[in-house]
């Protein structure tokens, strides 16, 4: 089953554009890394992947699952089972971490026609999904991502997914500001989670996140569309060369 | 259109009427006040403490003292009263409801009635607190209060279960004006909560109240002392809190502006004995055509006192808040540590803000910081919560409610805390739904 489609997607931000004809296909189950130096387009991918205000589309389609993702506020794709997890997860003083996990489950359930979870019922799912990423409940007591740690935001986003359990997540330079203990906790977290019927599309600058989470695919954007794309041994090439070798290749390469 | 000379005639002319505390020494106040009110009359906007807050409304109002005679159930009192199971004074459109009041039972040592229940003569306790001398309100109110609660504790005597008046407008008679002067003594190393709560039964409620509380704290004193003003949006509340503090006490003023057409406060508090401490904290949520104006004065007349205050507000709509918060740093009071911040979202365009914090520091000694910010609801922080699955009209509520209730975290009640959560749930501006 085909996941995502994104198909010849352009998109400017203030009048310039970003991302300059991007195709991509994911199917049910399967990891994608998109990889990139600075610049190349991937958070803007990932922001209108999510829906976020300020980049306008001039050209192509995004479907997931089947239906136009483009028409639909960030809210309604979170509730059809899109995720982002955030390269930057805000803090948010006097909202409650347990507030927010209660607020967004029960938005996706009730867009799933389900009732809302009863207190210990919650509460006890809640506490399994911590264990995956070992945080400890007083964080749940904690304003969200007030005073956390680099590497306690970046578990506390993975929670939030384990939690909400997406068909389709995105992981925007999850592996960004972690130290190698954390890197391996999230990635476990996240290894965790993937299942046949749920997709991930991991956005990094880095090759090291993909020694923890392997993809099955490797796509290289730069400069707003991919220009290559391989298994997991294009990021060891990468590794190897860097990104100046992409520069030189010729338009329309790759995807 | 009227001139304020208009509603300052109609005021004194009221004077005549006022019958409580009906003594020599009393009579002598009120005739002084009336004398000071004749002067100067009602606060104009060259007076730079009312530059931002215009009367010209309140004056093309015509009060009336007379109410129409209204009977609330106590099922009604429960439902408007903030907390339950605490003392009770009730006090209905200007009138002490004694038999909605909780008043038995109180502990040896422990005085609570209504000012109009009073057998003692306490003209001595009268405008200790309030300076007379400037135009404002203290004048007016001298001269008209009419009713209010009297509390006082004796040395060493905790009072561990909550005091709640409830000043309520039945919205029965239209315009009504209400006077009501509070006086609040402890003794040394007493300690006591107290909610002044103002609320209207009636949405659509009118009039006005004008509020004097004055507050003695000796030795060692504890005073939790809440403010509620949840009246509704087409009235007048014009109030003074003023505090003496000796050494060692300590006054926690939590100040909540939620309702009135123009709501007016001003908070004052001497520290006037070492180690004496103020906390002050304030939220004011307005909207529609709502004004609120918010005015501290925090002197630090002696060494090593302190005090830590924060105020903040919402504002959408058309509203205007004012927020004038000035610590004063005397030449002696040398290792003062004061502390003042506001902090404003405003939720659309049409809304305002003035709003000034001021130190004026005459030690060389002390640890002061002060600011004021004003901001707009966070997009980040809104795309990530949409991003979470909440409707923007949910995020947009649950930014602004973090917001506010952040200053419910400095209170020392935990049920107070909640309760006021909750009024405050239910009062969010429409702004932070849309």
């Amino acid at each position: 089953m085909k996941m995502l489609e994104i198909k010849n997607l352009h998109a400017t931000i203030d009048g310039k554009e970003i991302l300059k004809g991007i195709d991509l296909t994911v199917n049910a189950g399967e990891v994608h890394a998109i990889m990139g130096p600075n610049g190349a387009g991937k958070s803007t991918l990932s922001n209108v992947l999510a829906g976020r205000d300020g980049y306008e589309i001039t050209q192509g389609e995004i479907l997931y699952k089947g239906e136009n993702l483009i028409d639909l506020e960030p809210e309604e794709r979170a509730q059809r089972g899109v995720f982002l997890a955030f390269q930057y997860p805000v803090e948010i003083p006097g909202v409650s971490n347990i507030y927010l996990l209660k607020a967004a489950l029960n938005a996706v359930r009730k867009y799933q026609g389900l009732d809302e979870l009863d207190a210990i019922d919650f509460l006890t799912l809640v506490r399994s999904k911590m264990e995956l990423v070992k945080m400890d409940e007083q964080f749940l007591h904690r304003s969200v991502n007030e005073g956390f740690s680099g590497g306690e935001k970046k578990r506390n986003e993975i929670l939030q997914m384990a939690l909400l359990e997406p068909a389709l997540a995105i992981l925007d330079e999850t592996d960004s500001g972690l130290d190698i203990d954390a890197l391996r906790i999230v990635s476990e977290g996240v290894n965790a989670l993937r299942d046949t019927d749920r997709s991930m599309i991991m956005i990094t600058h880095y090759q090291r996140l993909l020694d923890y989470i392997v993809p099955d695919y490797v796509h290289v954007l730069s400069n707003g569309r991919i220009v290559k794309s391989g298994d997991k041994d294009l990021a060891k090439e990468l590794e190897r060369s860097g990104y100046s070798w992409i520069h030189d290749a010729p338009e329309g390469v790759g995807a | 259109m009227k001139q304020l000379a208009e509603i300052h005639t109609a005021f004194i002319e009221r004077a005549d009427d006022v019958s409580l505390l009906n003594t020599p020494a009393v009579n002598a106040l009120r005739q002084k006040a009336k004398a000071q009110f004749e002067r100067h009359g009602l606060p104009g906007k060259k007076q730079e403490d009312w530059k931002y807050t215009s009367l010209w409304q309140l004056g093309q109002e015509q009060f009336v003292y007379q109410a129409v005679e209204t009977t609330l159930d106590a099922e009604t009192i429960d439902r408007l009263a903030l907390v339950t199971g605490s003392y009770r004074l009730v006090i209905v459109d200007g009138v002490f409801q004694p038999e909605l009041s909780r008043l038995a039972d109180l502990p040896q040592g422990v005085k609570l009635q209504a000012m109009s229940q009073l057998d003692a003569d306490i003209a001595d306790q009268l405008n200790q607190q309030i300076d007379l001398e400037k135009p404002g309100f203290n004048a007016l109110n001298t001269m008209l209060f009419s009713e209010g609660l009297y509390l006082h504790i004796a040395n060493d005597i905790q009072l561990s279960q909550t005091i709640e008046l409830v000043v309520v407008n039945s919205g029965k008679t239209a315009n009504l004006a209400v006077h009501l002067r509070h006086l609040v003594r402890l003794e040394n190393g007493a300690k006591a909560t107290l909610i002044e709560h103002y609320v209207a039964v009636d949405d659509a409620a009118t009039g006005l109240n004008d509020i004097v509380t004055e507050v003695a704290l000796a030795q060692d004193a504890q005073l939790e002392h809440y403010k509620l003003q949840q009246e509704s949006v087409t009235s007048y509340h014009v109030a003074t809190m003023a505090a003496h503090q000796a050494e060692g006490s300590h006054w926690h003023n939590a100040n909540i502006s939620l309702g009135g057409k123009l709501a007016r406060n001003d908070v004052h508090s001497r520290l006037e004995g070492e180690a004496a401490h103020l906390t002050m904290s304030g939220l004011y949520l307005v909207a529609g055509d709502q004004h609120v104006d918010n005015h501290t004065r925090i002197d630090h007349s002696v060494a090593n006192t302190s005090s830590d205050e924060v105020y903040k507000g919402v504002m959408d709509e058309k509203s205007h808040a004012v927020f004038n918060g000035k610590v004063f740093v005397h030449k002696d009071a040398q290792k003062t540590d004061a502390n003042q911040s506001n902090h404003n979202l405003l939720l659309s365009r049409g809304c305002e803000i003035d709003t000034k914090p001021e130190m004026e520091i005459y030690a060389d000694d002390v640890k002061c910081g002060h600011g004021s910010t004003v901001g707009q609801i966070d997009m980040d922080q809104l795309f990530f919560l949409r991003a979470r699955g909440l409707d923007e009209v949910s995020a947009r509520s649950l930014l602004t409610f973090a917001f506010a209730v952040d200053v419910l975290e400095r209170l020392p009640s935990d049920e107070i805390k909640q309760a006021l959560s909750t009024v405050i749930e239910q009062r969010l501006p429409r702004g932070a739904k849309v």
